[in-house]
């Protein structure tokens, strides 16, 4: 009796969401399927009036694709890299938050800046950090007008400057630049997110440990971080989601282009792969793509549910 | 006896000491860290301001200046003229404010549901949800387009507000956080009579204050930065919104872009963002103390 | 947690089950429905009912058009106006004028459009655009209109014929005009609006100074960079914008094949395109030119740099002339910018390229929709007045030959400095080399090489390999590949 009644009450406290998401989600979705079953679908020729056979080409064609692999390690390697570093970063600033009194409010209001901050604005300032201007590097002839902020530091600790992200930049120092800016543009969301769940977690917890004389870090890791544990778990199956879909980051530094001077595409991501797919009108490739993504996207995320679930505390 | 009592007290006050130092040592280092950090995710902020009071030449610059050689509060001025600034900020708080409300209210009740009812098909419905994550959301324009073309839609605000109520990563968020509430609260609620909404209301919401907060103001910043969708099916005076009325008034000549004065306008529209979270970050002080109460 | 897992994955199963099963119902209908609407409808749903094609003409009926566009405040002021004007002619033509961002932004948006229907009756477009819009058959051939004698009646009284008559024709520019025909099937699909194209500012004080000449040929010009890094061997002489543009300029210039509008589309990879490349590379090598995305910065802001390190010419947009133009020191510009054409490989049969926008007109079911939209398009692009006004105001040339003769507008050129008027000192350079102009084919794919060709020139300018000709040899072959793989369908 009291089943059946949650039954009841339980689809309909869900009804406005599953009505949406039928309208707006599933059936673009249904549609995506379609299309990347469709040989050589584009939205437009098919306006103009061309039909297409049902088959996988879609997919033979984007697997086909001579820098699959590189869109694909691209991908992998930005993801499995900034979320686990951008989770600790914010980890540990929320927790040093979390631990002092003066000054608390104004870091608080501080850390939460970036968001008001404008991504045009955020892209502008990696340009002047990292970018070299100057022409004909390794030459006898080069000239450097301004080696960039990030190179006058390591310059001034008596490092050599390196290059980069201009023409003739190794892929190891493209990926350094991009994977500091990834890390900078999620750790605001984190820190909001892990200190919100933090500062939820019962003080008298603490009091307690304090009272039986544990250490800090033994606090960290016996009652921060397993309470804590929902909040992460969320802050990392999601900060996966987004990284399998990096992209517009990587505009910000390297242009459309998605790589350094004459090597365009060389940081091309998946979903650089299915814009460029949008933009020339082949939507069935782009279609394609998206659902191999979609498949390399949920087999990561069953295998953070399934971690999650075995370490999350409830 | 009293030898080793005395010794012992020795050695607490040796801890203690050692303790005290390692407390303010800790301290010190928490504050580095903090503002090492503080500095580097300000840096961005301050060369937004930093661009927005340059002159177009000055931008274009190949050494870039750390401050503007001739300051130009002029942008601001023009930047509040030339793009008509209360009608966007007007049309954007509607959309930013309905939305959120609705969407908290549709994001509380399918969190409820997930967290604590128990019916048929939950969790299949729930993986469902976060698959729908996984995919790109540029695919999804085209057909979008095509359905709020159907219901005839286009310059409503409802197509601005409608179509992203739903967000399953505040639904997870906030389902995450409700099953950290213990059960027995609920089981108990229902054997006094107390019906869901109120449970609700009483418990979970004041209990989850953090996260609503953060959802709120996530919610508010997707209506003040999204772009794409509403210059597609929105673009008349009447419901345009902040950014692309940014985007579209400070083209210097054709199709260049006035980087300075854009500057000066998106400073201008993150300032009452600013306020917003000051003004809310009371009541996330409020909500953690609540729920030291009940805890 | 298995059984978790067993959920997912039935879930996601689930989810593209059902979504083939709606493909095969769906793939076979979908087309069909949505070409009766675009090709078909015009004709049937035609409310003249004699004889549709040259002989309809506006009835005066009440339409409104809607038109995008990309100005900026002070250029849609001038719109306005204008529009204002057209309505005294023809008040029942109701126009909405909408800036949509930038030019991607109005393909996105409009190609987004076309899939239901709602596209706009009038756009700024570039060539590339117009062959996608075309691939749903969306644009209106123009031919039809220009051609047509029948007689439009005005609100004044008078009539005009809606074609073009032939004193308009022979007075647009021929390289702007022609750009409308670069579709590969003859027929004119834009009419041009306002244009601009590259040219050579050089700094005419450092000229005069050191009795430099100002190069005419490629040859000139790599002697004269000798020269100046001789006299200052600290800078970089030459800077050029956009490698993309400097490509297909000289691939033109050297009347060798870039791309076809028919057939196999993508045709650079020969042996004169390689050689350019080649030798340029040795230029870039020696110091002698940079290019913006080589350099890092704005190649506008080397040449107007006051620091140690500048350039000494800079070939860029001639509607950027203010940029070129360097930041006024004590009230007094540093040093007087001079503006030519671009350096030529025969000055005898000299090549530069058109750029800027064009208009198109998409085709409507209302067919007074259409015939309004050409009266428009018509109104400004044939207007005197209006294409001086709108050419003062943004830097851009006009496309009408007389336009020059405009009391305004030859006031405006006839102010022409190397200072505060560096503006009409580019447009007046783009007066005199009128007959140069050229156009590249358009296609669906012509972006595409566009935008791999000035990869291809950067890689090639910087790569320091050992075997020069094999790596030249792999990025040309390389950038074929992508060009024939991003269009293969």
């Amino acid at each position: 009796m009291v089943e059946s009644k949650q039954q009841w009450k339980a689809w309909l406290y869900l009804s406005p969401a599953i009505v949406l998401l039928l309208i707006f989600t599933v059936w673009p979705i249904i549609n995506t399927v379609r299309m990347a079953f469709l040989n050589g679908y584009s939205g437009l020729a098919a306006v103009g009036g061309e039909s297409f056979s049902f088959g996988i080409d879609n997919f033979k064609k984007v697997i086909e694709y001579k820098r699959f692999i590189t869109c694909l390690k691209n991908t992998c390697v930005l993801c499995f890299v900034t979320v686990p570093l951008s989770t600790i970063l914010a980890l540990l600033v929320s927790v040093a938050l979390n631990s002092i009194k003066p000054f608390q409010k104004v870091l608080q209001t501080i850390f939460f800046l970036p968001y008001v901050t404008n991504s045009i604005a955020i892209g502008m300032v990696f340009a002047a950090m990292f970018n070299i201007v100057g022409s004909a590097f390794g030459t006898p002839n080069q000239i450097i007008v301004t080696a960039g902020i990030v190179n006058n530091v390591i310059e001034f600790f008596g490092g050599t400057a390196v290059n980069w992200i201009n023409s003739g930049s190794t892929h190891l120092a493209n990926m350094t630049v991009m994977i500091i800016y990834i890390v900078w543009n999620a750790l605001p969301f984190k820190i909001l997110i892990l200190l919100g769940g933090m500062q939820s977690i019962n003080k008298q917890y603490y009091d307690a440990a304090r009272v039986d004389g544990s250490t800090r870090r033994r606090i960290f890791a016996r009652i921060t971080v397993p309470l804590l544990s929902p909040m992460i778990a969320y802050v990392v199956i999601t900060g996966f989601i987004g990284g399998f879909k990096e992209y517009t980051s990587i505009v910000g530094i390297f242009g459309a282009d998605m790589g350094p001077a004459g090597a365009k595409g060389s940081m091309n991501t998946m979903v650089g792969f299915i814009y460029d797919a949008l933009s020339s009108n082949s939507q069935g490739r782009a279609s394609a793509a998206a659902l191999i993504l979609f498949g390399i996207i949920l087999i990561a995320t069953l295998i953070n549910l399934w971690v999650s679930k075995k370490r999350v505390h409830y | 006896m009293a030898d080793r009592v005395l010794m012992k007290e020795k050695n607490m006050e040796d801890v203690t000491a050692k303790s005290r130092v390692g407390v303010v040592v800790v301290k010190i280092l928490t504050y580095v860290f903090l503002i090492i950090m503080a500095v580097i995710v300000l840096f961005p902020f301050y060369w937004m301001i930093n661009s927005s009071l340059k002159t177009l030449e000055e931008y274009r610059w190949s050494v870039p200046s750390f401050w503007p050689q001739t300051v130009m509060f002029k942008n601001y001025l023009e930047a509040f003229t030339t793009a008509s600034l209360g009608r966007l900020f007007v049309n954007t708080m509607i959309v930013g404010v309905v939305s959120t409300i609705l969407s908290l209210i549709i994001t509380v009740l399918s969190a409820f549901a997930f967290a604590r009812l128990e019916f048929k098909g939950k969790n299949i419905l729930f993986a469902g949800l976060l698959a729908t994550m996984m995919i790109p959301g540029e695919l999804f324009t085209i057909t979008n387009y095509g359905t709020v073309t159907t219901f005839g839609w286009i310059n409503t605000y409802t197509v601005l507000i409608v179509p992203f109520l739903v967000s399953v990563f505040y639904i997870y968020l906030l389902r995450q956080n409700f099953l950290q509430i213990p059960n027995e609260l609920y089981l108990a609620a229902k054997v006094d009579g107390t019906s869901d909404l109120k449970y609700l209301w009483t418990v979970m919401i004041p209990l989850s204050l953090p996260t609503l907060i953060s959802i709120t103001i996530l919610k508010m910043m997707g209506a003040w930065n999204s772009y794409i969708w509403p210059r597609l099916v929105a673009n008349d005076e009447a419901h345009r919104l902040i950014t692309n009325g940014l985007r579209n008034a400070f083209t210097a000549t054709t199709g260049d872009v006035n980087y300075p004065v854009q500057m000066a306008a998106v400073a201008l529209v993150s300032f009452p963002l600013f306020l917003v979270y000051i003004f809310l970050r009371k009541y996330i002080m409020k909500g953690v103390s609540r729920s030291g109460i009940k805890g | 947690m298995k059984k978790f897992i067993a959920i997912l994955l039935a879930a996601a199963l689930m989810l593209s089950l059902a979504a083939c099963g709606g493909n095969t119902s769906t793939s076979t209908e979908a087309p069909a429905p949505s070409t009766t609407k675009a090709a078909e409808e015009p004709g049937t749903e035609a409310p003249v009912p004699e004889n549709p094609g040259t002989k309809s003409t506006y009835d005066g009926s009440e339409v409104t058009i809607v038109f995008y566009h990309t100005m900026g405040s002070n250029l849609n002021d001038v719109l306005v106006d204008y529009i204002a004007k057209f309505n005294e002619l023809y008040p029942n033509i109701h126009v909405e004028a909408k800036s949509v961002g930038s030019y991607d932004d109005v393909r996105d948006q409009i190609s987004t459009e076309i899939n239901v229907g709602s596209q706009p009756n009038i756009a700024y477009c570039y060539p590339d655009h117009v062959a996608m819009y075309n691939l749903a058959g969306a644009v209106q051939t123009l031919d039809e209109f220009i051609n047509s004698t029948s007689e439009v009646k005005r609100a004044d009284g008078s009539t005009e014929i809606l074609g073009l008559t032939e004193e308009q024709k022979a007075d647009f520019i021929a390289g702007y005009y022609n750009e409308g025909k670069q579709f590969g099937d003859g027929l004119m699909y834009t009419m041009p609006f306002s244009k601009s194209t590259e040219v050579l500012y050089y700094n005419k004080t450092f000229f005069e100074a050191n009795g430099l000449t100002v190069p005419t040929t490629w040859d000139e010009m790599k002697t004269l960079c000798q020269k100046i890094k001789e006299i200052d061997p600290n800078s970089i002489p030459l800077g050029y914008d956009s490698e993309g543009n400097w490509f297909i300029t000289m691939c033109e210039q050297y009347g060798s094949p870039y791309t076809s509008a028919t057939g196999d589309h993508y045709l650079f990879n020969n042996e004169t395109n390689r050689n350019f490349v080649k030798e340029f590379r040795e230029w870039y090598q020696a110091g002698y030119l940079t290019t913006q995305s080589l350099y890092g910065a704005y190649t506008s802001g080397l040449f107007t740099s006051t620091d140690a390190t500048k350039s000494y010419m800079s070939i860029g947009s001639s509607a950027g002339a203010t940029y070129q133009r360097p930041q006024k020191v004590d009230g007094a510009y540093p040093f007087e910018v001079g503006i030519a054409s671009i350096p030529q490989i025969d000055p005898a049969n000299p090549k530069v390229i058109s750029q800027g926008p064009s208009v198109c007109i998409f085709k409507k079911s209302n067919e007074q929709e259409v015939l309004a939209s050409w009266l428009f398009v018509k109104y400004l692009t044939t207007s005197v007045d209006f294409q001086a006004e709108f050419s003062v105001a943004s830097g851009y040339v006009p496309v009408l030959k007389s336009v020059a003769q405009n009391e305004q507008y030859a006031k405006f050129v006839g102010s022409a400095d190397g200072g505060d008027y560096v503006s009409a000192l580019s447009a007046k350079v783009c007066l005199e080399q009128e007959s140069a102009y050229y156009t590249s084919p358009a296609f669906n794919g012509s972006s595409t090489a566009r935008s791999q060709v000035q990869s291809l020139m950067a890689k090639c300018l910087s790569d320091n390999a050992s075997d020069v000709d094999a790596m030249i040899a792999a990025a040309f072959e390389e950038a074929i590949d992508e060009c024939e793989y991003q269009t293969g369908f």
